[in-house]
């Protein structure tokens, strides 16, 4: 009994019997792909029953309003990535939805002070990646394991977002904002173009280069990244303030996106790490990954937006993520006691 | 975690100082916050302010990180204690609203909080889930059970009057001039204490968080264990839940939320008082009085109500990092 996730099946050199192999591999191909069919599905039907669900307008609105979510979900994806499977122990950053809180107030501050958009932006980012810095350090120098050290920071982040806003809407309009609030076009949202670019240059790096692999290797198999010369702390520390920057980022267009900073950006927090932990059924060896991430913040962010075409309360929403939860980790969890 | 059996007696002098600030850091942290506030605000050291502290901070928090610390030592973590308690101050005020007897009301309470423990005993010790992931699925469905029973999140009132005189007394009565919530606390406490010291349940349940296959070799059942553990968890938050309730006579949906943050800071600063970095009673309550004296002091000095928030994380950070430095310089080598 530990506080293990393993979402990622551990790799094993025992030989098994042909039979049970083959049946391990099926039932991890059934849950992949029956979660993609099970996204489909819902796609289906809410497009059968609401009949706007599946113009362009609306799929747009939907990846707009999945962008902020999505890049903290992104974010936080890359710790779970280099801190390996256990959620206690091992990659996890409570401190995303605060520090976007934060990121987001300073930026609107700093814009009814008078500043443009320039310092605003740097000032934003850097938030982020101090938070991000701080989180680093916490872990890897002082060896604070994540889950408090994060939880801790998450607390010092939130205290100071009040303190900076008295906790009240700060309003802010800059050109820049207003360009990320305007729609294209075919009207789309530009946040969606910024949803998806941010994805393709973080899965870019993450899934396809030489680093990306290596943070894989620290968090999957920490003892045989050592052994083979790669810098662990570096890398983690590195993910703790790559993630803290998608916080910094995520305060920017959730400024745009509200045309302020607003409170309340705490709640933000469980849906992301619903988000992070969900996406990995969208892989093909079911661990965390960039664009399985995405996917998860889409199927999500259709849920949610099905269900208010359909006049189906919103409130069911988190229902149905604990529900999806559950069941993916259930299915995991229980195909992986079948392969063993 | 590393062992030493034996260290040279010259070189262990600056470790058994580091050793000790791991033990003692958070006596230390408590004496320094203690005298930091008596100096810096009048009223801090009066009788009446720190029984304040006991009734309006401890109380109700201490209730929630006792029944954190049953699901820290098994490993685990439980996530959905608000929960928990929400369900039992629903089914607690629905009951009474309902005109059911307040010892019907209560009974009632307590099973749904240990329904909620045991919906997750049946996901974590039946299929296998990872306690932080089943968990933090019941608190999503428990947040969503709640507004659907609620029109989307009315909180639900008991009229000023007319409530019954046992349900006040449950929250406001004294015993020989001890408030009744804080007694049930001190007693939730005690009888942790003694479950885990005194009773074979207890020793099992802190070996499963230690050495699991280890339990699990030697026969013993520790997935009913476990199961047994989650519930009881289920239970205690329970009572903090109903306590809550009938303080305040309204239950507010998804209210107990609140205690889950502090309730894991406390149980985790309280594992720094043990030597092998185990969760433990007594290091739980000093966790959860160093939080609540925070609190208090923070709420009396002249400081923007919203430095309190900061300087509770900064305190915990302090803590957490003096003692995860230490501890790693302690046992590295």
């Amino acid at each position: 009994m530990s506080a293990d996730v393993e979402l990622a099946p551990p790799m094993s050199f025992e030989p098994a019997g042909p039979n049970r192999r083959q049946a391990g591999s099926v039932a991890a191909a059934a849950l992949r792909y029956g979660s993609l069919i099970a996204f489909a599905a819902i796609l289906v039907v809410f497009s059968l029953t609401a009949p706007y669900f599946l113009s362009i307008g609306n799929i747009g609105n939907v990846l707009g309003q999945s962008t902020i979510s999505g890049v903290l979900a992104i974010g936080l994806t890359i710790v779970l990535i280099a801190g390996g499977s256990n959620v206690v122990k091992g990659g996890i950053d409570l401190s995303l939805a605060a520090n976007m809180g934060l990121s987001a107030a300073v930026y609107a501050s700093l814009t009814q002070l008078g500043y443009g958009d320039a310092v605003a932006v740097a000032a934003s980012l850097l938030t982020g990646a101090l938070i991000g810095t701080i989180n680093a350090l916490a872990v890897v120098v002082a060896g604070i394991v994540p889950l408090l050290a994060t939880l801790a920071v998450m607390n010092v982040v939130a205290g100071l977002e009040l303190v900076l806003t008295q906790n009240t809407v700060l309003p802010a309009s800059t050109p820049l904002l207003a360009m990320l609030a305007a729609s294209d076009s075919l009207g789309i949202p530009v946040l969606a173009y910024y949803l998806l670019g941010f994805t393709v240059i973080t899965a870019a790096v993450v899934q396809y280069t030489p680093l990306g692999l290596r943070l894989y290797a620290v968090g999957e198999f920490p003892d045989a990244a050592r052994a083979a010369g790669l810098p662990l702390r570096r890398l983690l520390a590195g993910a703790f303030i790559a993630s803290g920057i998608s916080g910094g980022i995520a305060g920017i267009l959730s400024v745009s996106y509200l045309s302020g900073s607003t409170t309340g950006s705490g709640e933000m927090l469980l849906p992301v790490v619903v988000t992070a932990l969900l996406g990995s059924v969208f892989s093909r060896r079911l661990v965390p990954t960039v664009t399985g991430t995405l996917l998860s913040a889409l199927l999500v962010g259709f849920l949610v937006n099905g269900f208010q075409l359909l006049n189906i309360s919103s409130t069911l929403v988190s229902g149905v993520q604990g529900v999806l939860i559950l069941i993916v980790v259930s299915a995991t969890t229980l195909l992986r006691k079948q392969e063993s | 975690m590393s062992f030493q059996t034996s260290t040279p007696a010259a070189a262990s002098l600056p470790r058994a100082i580091a050793g000790s600030l791991v033990r003692y850091g958070l006596i230390l942290a408590l004496v320094a916050v203690f005298a930091a506030f008596s100096i810096a605000t009048p009223t801090f050291l009066t009788l009446a302010n720190l029984q304040s502290v006991l009734v309006n901070n401890f109380t109700l928090l201490a209730i929630v990180s006792i029944a954190m610390t049953f699901a820290v030592s098994l490993g685990g973590i439980d996530l959905s204690v608000g929960t928990a308690a929400d369900f039992a101050s629903f089914a607690f005020v629905s009951l009474v609203l309902a005109g059911q007897s307040v010892v019907f009301a209560a009974a009632a309470g307590l099973g749904a909080g240990a329904l909620v423990g045991a919906f997750n005993a049946l996901l974590i010790s039946g299929i296998g889930v990872s306690p932080f992931l089943a968990t933090l699925g019941t608190l999503f469905i428990g947040r969503s059970i709640q507004q659907l029973l609620t029109n989307g999140g009315n909180p639900v009132y008991l009229p000023p009057t007319g409530v019954p005189e046992s349900f006040r007394y449950l929250g406001h009565g004294t015993i020989g001039g001890f408030p009744v919530p804080l007694a049930v606390s001190v007693v939730i406490i005690a009888a942790a204490a003694i479950v885990f010291a005194r009773t074979r349940f207890g020793r099992v349940v802190l070996s499963i968080g230690v050495q699991p296959s280890v339990v699990r070799y030697s026969g013993v059942a520790s997935r009913s264990h476990v199961a047994m553990t989650f519930i009881l968890v289920g239970l205690i938050a329970a009572v903090a839940g109903l306590i809550l309730t009938a303080t305040v006579t309204v239950y507010i949906p998804s209210s107990g939320n609140a205690f889950l943050l502090n309730a894991i800071g406390a149980t985790f600063i309280g594992t720094t008082l043990s030597p092998l970095g185990r969760p433990n009673v007594a290091g739980t309550v000093l966790g959860v009085l160093l939080l609540s004296i925070i609190a208090n002091g923070l709420l009396l000095t002249d400081l923007n109500f919203y430095w309190q928030q900061v300087g509770t994380g900064t305190v915990i950070f302090a803590v957490l990092a003096l003692s995860f430095t230490s501890r790693k310089s302690s046992t590295a080598g």
